[in-house]
This record gives structure tokens, C-alpha cells and sequence, in this order.
């Protein structure tokens, strides 16, 4: 029976010809841009997601100033002093501070502007390093007791950023000083970050000629919980610094509350430009009602003749239903062939960038959602058209020429 | 002859009614989208425009950091950066040619407390001498509106941006009030005029002297303003001003340790980053626009198919190919002309209650901007749509065979 209908179905779409391929494609690119763009959005997403877990959940940032003028360097800094109280909360197990700038960086009488970082040389290296997922190329590490030793990121060693590369042994000059480039480290896939020089901690306070940190990380002893942590730090702060509540001039957060307000604006974009897309698969379901209501009038007659030998009207109606579910779900497969197709292109252009986060998604959730989703546009835009061809009267469908 | 081959298409039209209208629907939704689009862009552009008229067109800004990494002329990234510029640059820019004035501000973000309400504001710190406050005067976000100017006597005395005094903290600040920056009490003796950005309208501001002192910063300022003397080019200016800095702070050409911006390039910038989010935008919403045109061209071969027989009888009494073409071309353009008209109305008051909405959640540069550039663009983009959706059917009509036409249905 069910295959019978689809019969009646498919010869109503191949009737029609040019008619229904257009059908389907106002369809199918709808259904390509939205699932670009999810596939898009979700490795995004996903890359982020994998970016904080390597961070590790049991991080805690503290930040000066509150909200986002902190950014801009704050009237209240924080310091190596502040990195002593958190040392003493309640829960913490390593803190380490971090120094950055722009610094005009000189290697072979050429001159760049780099961020240049401080990074502390006790156990508080660990956690950054592990924070910005650091891994010695060539050479080795900083370690106590270096003074005037740098490593160079990826694309400074590689030759990306000055003409020549810097090699283990080779000396650059950082704001007019001397530095021996002791190690090189491995692609990180920010090219921010692998451009970037490290030296010593209090080599960088004394070159910058400032004490005050753009951040300091510390970790949770295993077995407390990092929300609890934050709050101690919090507390230990505004007493060290005599603030009440509520008044904070620095900002602590959490891995996970920093993950949470990073997802809250990629969501919040991602359902901007999808449903932009989605403008267009609304047209495309409008195309196929309209197609719809055009072959219910151009087969007025068959429809009298299949009810005069007894067809009834929930028959008529599922022949048309699943003529305009199959338009729906032909252009949905097609469709998401094309998204996918414009996805990876994406991510290959990207990653030409020298950026290699970003993998399109291609879970097969989004796959059959996409074509289930189409094949559900295509039978509500036929409902319409099918319940008016079903409520036709034999005897006048039969008489309509 | 064309009022006959309107008439036709109007019949056409007319006889379907659902047809038609769904055709239409298509075609307006995706106006709607674009126009929308497109006039909020506009206004958000002609807001810039504005901020921009307010800085001025003879405005330079100098920033500390260079090419690279610290291609930033934001002065607020001035704390990133590890370069300075102090009052030795600010002396030394006074004196290039084609330079009427230089003021070195002082930006820092600072804790605000009024009447036990703490709030964390920016202080943009400026010189207090004659001559400074002179030049203040000139730029739109330094004009006092109520009370006045700080000068080189009032250390313990400041003046606060238009929100800071009316809106942010619970109760209206006043002049002659005191508030608490960063802990030290200050008498408010002056109001700046509103000038709808954020930046300045929320700010604090005291003598420079006395900024420098609580911040510890010797002669270092975050940036330099500078105003280009009439008859002189701000570009040129610029670009002497790059040339002798360098010069100055021995530096060779190319691998300066500041950058030079004109105003008007700064905010080149911004509206150039804005056209490019304005085109990814407006270019996924035109993609319904082509559905649209899919659908009317769809409903065109229907019509053509349906009309064959009339097709046929039309050639035989003599309508050349030309005259077929021309009354489906007809059709298919009116469809898309009528798409078009609604889905302009419908547009513009989506931008508009977008403005209201926005406006409502405080943000003031998302502005609907109605042009009769857009409507006439929209109009005919709308029936260039319908024409060219319709092209490949009446192609095909007009190629009908006469006698297989009329024997067609």
C-alpha cells in the first residue's frame, strides 16, 4: 500500500521535471547554508571545548580590576604580593604570575613587535605551561637561575616571523637587551602565542621596569572543589586588600565559569546565523507548498477517478503528503552533501591561516537531523495543498478539465 | 501594445490567486531581510560618522607599540604595550610643522565610590595649563557643559563624564559633590556634555599632575592627541610626525615603536570591520532572495505549461516570439516588483523596532536608516529577481512550435 503511494508519489515529481528539481533546490540551499553553519559553529565549539579541558577544570584565574577594563592594565595591579596571599588560601595548591607586553623584539639587525611574556621559575611555570599547552621543540626549558635566556615560540624559530630562523645559541635583542635563546617550542596553532618570545619572571619585571602581573594561575589541590577555591581566594583577597564584598577590585574566576561565559556568546552567535540561513529554508517551504497546490489542481482529475473506485481521503492525502516529503528529503541529502562540502572548505582555508583549531563537524547528528529536518519542511509545507486535495468532491474533481 | 501584454500578465496573475501569493511571499520575506539588514547598517555607519565629526577631521593620535603584533591603535592597549611615550614626545611633537597643538592624556581604569556605591569607571586625565584647556575646549568630548574646566590649582578637584553624573550610580552626582577615586576624596566641579560613547560618557577626570602621582608614572602619557593647524593636510602631518619621531626616538624607518594615526583612519577601521560583517550578513540572507527567485521562476514554467494552448491560438493570429516572451517576462517581473514593495515595508519596520529594541536595552548606535537609495535599490533588485527568474520560461514559450501548441491540452 505504502509503496503505492510512494509510486503515485514519484510520478507526480518526475511529471513535473524542471519543476520539482527547482522545488528541491530552493531546499537544498537552505538545508546547505544551515548545515555549514552548524557543522561550523559546533566545531567551534567543540575546539573550545577541548582548549579549556587541556587547560584543566581545576585552574583559577585571578585578573585586576573588575570586569573588562582589567584588560587594560588597572589602577589596582596584581602582584607578586597578591601571588603570596593566594599561596596561603585554603585549598590552593601552585600559583604563578605572568608578566606580558608588546616589546620590541631584534634578531639579525631586524626589528619586530612581539608579546614578550615573564614566566616565574618555580613550581608556578608548571601550571601556565600546562595552561598554555607548551612543549619544549629543541633546546630546553627556562629553568632557576637563567637571567638573560629566552625561548622563542614555533613561528619565531621557523622563520615566520623575522627573514631568518632563530636557532638554539643565537642571540636576540629584546627592548635594547641581549637575550640567549636556550629552547624553541612547538606549534601551539595561535599565532599570537607562537610568535611570542618567554624569558624569566623577574628578567621580564626588571626589562618592562613594572611588578604587575596581567594575570596569576593558580590550582586547586586535588579533592577540593575549584568554585569553592575561587571563593577562598576572594575572601583572602578583599581582606588582604580591605574591600568589602561586592567591591572587588580584581576579578577571580573559575575554568568553568570562564568556559560558560565564552559558550554563552558562541551560542548566541551561532543562533544568529542559523536562523539567518534558516530565512531561506522558510522560502524554500513556501516554494513547495506552492509547487504542491500546482500539482494538486493539474491532477484534479486522476484524484476523481482514484476516488470513484474507492479511494479514500486519508489515501489522496498521504499520496501528496509523501510527494512533497520526498521533494523535502532529496533536497535535504543534496543539501547537506553541499553544506558539508562548504564546511571543510572553510576549515582547510582556516587552517591556511595558521590557525588549527577549528574541525568542521560532521557527527551524523547533524546529518540526519538536517535530512529529517528537510523532510519534515517538505511535508508541512505539503499538508496544506494534500488536505485540500483530499477534501476534493469526486464528482466535480472527475468533471474538471 | 504593452498595456495588452500588462493586461495578460495581470490576468495571469490574477487567476491564481494562491500560486501567486505564495510566489510573492517568497520573494518578500527575503526583502525584508536585506532591507532590514541594510538599513540598520547604514545607520550604525552614519552613527560613526558622526562620533567621527565630533573628534574632528584634523585629528592625529599617536600610540605607543608598532607594526606587528602591536598594530593596535586602540590607547586603551597602551598598558600591553612595552614602548612609552612621555612628556618629551608631547613637547617634541609641538614643534613639526603643520601641528596647531599635542596633549598627552592620561588613561587608567579606576574604582569610583559615591555615597557607598562602588563603581569601576576610566579616568581619562588631561593637562590643567591655559594653553591645554584651550585646546580641550575645541574637541566635542572635553567640553563642560555644567560648571568648569580643571586647572593647574584644583588637584583635589574633577570632572565627570555626562553618565557617570546622571546615570551609573543610584543617586545623581552633583557639582560641589565629593567622590572617592581610588580611595581619595575629590570635590566634582565640572559636568562634560553628553556625547553618546560610552568611553567618554563615563568617565572620570583629573589634572594630570595629580594622576601621575597616584598612579606612580613618571612622565609617561598613554597616547597624544594632536590637532593639525588649518591649511594643512592631516595626512601629510601624519606622516611628518611618523618621520620625526622615528627621528627623534631613533628609530629606523619601518620599525617604529608607535604608531601614527589620522583620525579619520581609526575610524576607517571600524567601519571597515563593519562592512565586512555587514556583507557576511546581508549576503546569508540573500540566499533566500535566489529561493525566492527559484519559486517565481518555478510558478513561471506552470504558468507557461498551463498557458500553452493560449500560447499556440496567440501565434497563430500572429504574435511574434517576441511579443510571448515579453508578456511572460511581464508576469514574472510584476511578481517579483510586488515582492519587493511589500517586503520594503515590511523591512523598515523590522529596522525600526530593532532601533526601538535596542534603544530600549541602551545602545544607542543601532539606528534604522531609511534612504530612498535603498527603497529604489530594493525595488529594482526586487524586479531584476523576477526578471531573470523569468527569462528561461518565456524563453521557452516564445520558442513554442505553433501547431503543437494548440493541439497541446
Amino acid at each position: 500500500m505504502l509503496a503505492d503511494y510512494t509510486r503515485l508519489a514519484l510520478t507526480g515529481i518526475k511529471q513535473k521535471g524542471i519543476r520539482s528539481l527547482l522545488t528541491m533546490m530552493g531546499i537544498f540551499i537552505g538545508i546547505a547554508m544551515v548545515v555549514s553553519l552548524i557543522s561550523l559553529g559546533e566545531g567551534l565549539q567543540n575546539a573550545m571545548l577541548e582548549q579549556f579541558e587541556m587547560m584543566g577544570t581545576n585552574v583559577i584565574m585571578v585578573m585586576p580590576g573588575a570586569g573588562i577594563e582589567s584588560m587594560f592594565g588597572s589602577a589596582v595591579p596584581v602582584t607578586e604580593h597578591d601571588v603570596d596571599v593566594i599561596k596561603k588560601t585554603r585549598g590552593v595548591d601552585v600559583v604563578g604570575g605572568l608578566v606580558t607586553k608588546i616589546a620590541k623584539v631584534e634578531y639579525k639587525d631586524e626589528i619586530k613587535y612581539s608579546w614578550v611574556s615573564g614566566f616565574p621559575q618555580d613550581e608556578g611555570r608548571k601550571i601556565i605551561e600546562d595552561m598554555q599547552q607548551m612543549k619544549i621543540e629543541t633546546g630546553r626549558d627556562l629553568r632557576e637561575g637563567d637571567k638573560y635566556k629566552a625561548i622563542v615560540g614555533y613561528m619565531m624559530a621557523h622563520g615566520d616571523v623575522f627573514e631568518k630562523e632563530v636557532n638554539v645559541g643565537d642571540n636576540i635583542m629584546i627592548n635594547d637587551q641581549e637575550f640567549e635563546v636556550v629552547g624553541s617550542l612547538e606549534r601551539i596553532g595561535n599565532p599570537d602565542d607562537d610568535s611570542s618570545a618567554l624569558i624569566p619572571l623577574e628578567t621580564a619585571k626588571e626589562l618592562f621596569e613594572t611588578d604587575e602581573y596581567i594575570m596569576i594561575m593558580a590550582r586547586a589541590k586535588d579533592g577540593f572543589d575549584s568554585e569553592v577555591v575561587a571563593e577562598n581566594i576572594k575572601e583572602e583577597l578583599r581582606e588582604d586588600r580591605d574591600l568589602e564584598e561586592g567591591d572587588e577590585n580584581f576579578a577571580v574566576q573559575t575554568m568553568e565559569q570562564m568556559k560558560d561565559s565564552y559558550m554563552v556568546v558562541i551560542d548566541l552567535v551561532r543562533i544568529f546565523l542559523i536562523g539567518l540561513a534558516a530565512i531561506s529554508l522558510l522560502v524554500g517551504g513556501v516554494g513547495i507548498m506552492n509547487t504542491m497546490y500546482t500539482s494538486v489542481i493539474e491532477r484534479t482529475n486522476e484524484i476523481g477517478v482514484m476516488k470513484a473506485i474507492g479511494a479514500k481521503n486519508s489515501d489522496i492525502m498521504s499520496i501528496f503528503l509523501i510527494e512533497s516529503g520526498i521533494l523535502g528529503a532529496v533536497g535535504g541529502i543534496i543539501g547537506c552533501a553541499i553544506g558539508l562540502s562548504i564546511s571543510k572548505s572553510v576549515e582547510l582555508a582556516v587552517k591556511s591561516q595558521g590557525i588549527e583549531y577549528l574541525v568542521a563537524s560532521t557527527s551524523p547528528v547533524i546529518i540526519f537531523g538536517a535530512i529529517a529536518f528537510a523532510f519534515v519542511v517538505g511535508a508541512l509545507s505539503g499538508a496544506l495543498p494534500a488536505r485540500q486535495a483530499a477534501k476534493l468532491k469526486p464528482v466535480d474533481a472527475l468533471r474538471y478539465e | 501594445m504593452i498595456n495588452d501584454y500588462f493586461r495578460f500578465a495581470l490576468d495571469s496573475i490574477t487567476n491564481r490567486k494562491t500560486r501567486s501569493l505564495l510566489t510573492v511571499i517568497g520573494t518578500v520575506i527575503g526583502i525584508t531581510a536585506v532591507v532590514a539588514l541594510i538599513s540598520i547598517g547604514q545607520g550604525m555607519q552614519v552613527a560613526i560618522d558622526d562620533q567621527f565629526k565630533l573628534i574632528g577631521s584634523n585629528r592625529i593620535i599617536v600610540s605607543p607599540g608598532g607594526g606587528g603584533v602591536g598594530e593596535t591603535s586602540n590607547p586603551l592597549m597602551g598598558g600591553l604595550v612595552s614602548a612609552k611615550l612621555t612628556d618629551d614626545d608631547v613637547e617634541f611633537i609641538r614643534k613639526i610643522t603643520g601641528v596647531e597643538f599635542a596633549s598627552g592624556p592620561v588613561i587608567k581604569p579606576v574604582k569610583v565610590e559615591f555615597e557607598d556605591e562602588v563603581k569601576y569607571l576610566t579616568s581619562t586625565n588631561v593637562p590643567t595649563d591655559a594653553e591645554s584647556i584651550k585646546f580641550l575646549k575645541g574637541i566635542e568630548f572635553y567640553i563642560i557643559e555644567d560648571g568648569r574646566y580643571i586647572t593647574d590649582e584644583d588637584s583635589d578637584k574633577v570632572a565627570i563624564g555626562y553618565e557617570t553624573a546622571h546615570s551609573i550610580f543610584d543617586r545623581e552626582i552633583k557639582i560641589g559633590n565629593k567622590i572617592f577615586i581610588e580611595d581619595r576624596e575629590f570635590e566634582v566641579i565640572g559636568i562634560y556634555k553628553k556625547v553618546g560613547n560610552p568611553v567618554h560618557d563615563r568617565k572620570v577626570a583629573m589634572s594630570l599632575d595629580r594622576a601621575r602621582d597616584m598612579f606612580g608614572m613618571g612622565d609617561d602619557v598613554s597616547s597624544i592627541f594632536v590637532t593639525v593647524k588649518d591649511g594643512f593636510d592631516a595626512v601629510e602631518v601624519k606622516e611628518r610626525i611618523e618621520k620625526e619621531l622615528g627621528r627623534h626616538r631613533g628609530m629606523k624607518e619601518g620599525e617604529e615603536d608607535f604608531s601614527v594615526a589620522t583620525a579619520e583612519q581609526m575610524v576607517g577601521m571600524f567601519k571597515d570591520l563593519l562592512t565586512v560583517i555587514q556583507f557576511v550578513l546581508i549576503g546569508i540572507a540573500a540566499i533566500s532572495l535566489l529561493v525566492g527567485g527559484i519559486g517565481i521562476m518555478t510558478t513561471m514554467y506552470t504558468s507557461v505549461i498551463e498557458r500553452t494552448h493560449e500560447i499556440g491560438i496567440m501565434k497563430a493570429i500572429g504574435a511574434k516570439n517576441s511579443d510571448i516572451g515579453l508578456i511572460f517576462l511581464i508576469e514574472s517581473g510584476l511578481l517579483g516588483v510586488a515582492g519587493g514593495i511589500i517586503g520594503i515595508i515590511l523591512g523598515f519596520s523590522l529596522g525600526i523596532i530593532v532601533e526601538f529594541a535596542a534603544q530600549a536595552a541602551g545602545v544607542d548606535v543601532m539606528k534604522a536608516y531609511i534612504s530612498i537609495e535603498l527603497i529604489l535599490g530594493a525595488l529594482l533588485f526586487s524586479f531584476f529577481v523576477g526578471t531573470i527568474s523569468g527569462l528561461l520560461p518565456a524563453i521557452r514559450a516564445s520558442k513554442m512550435n505553433p501547431v503543437d501548441a494548440l493541439r497541446h491540452g
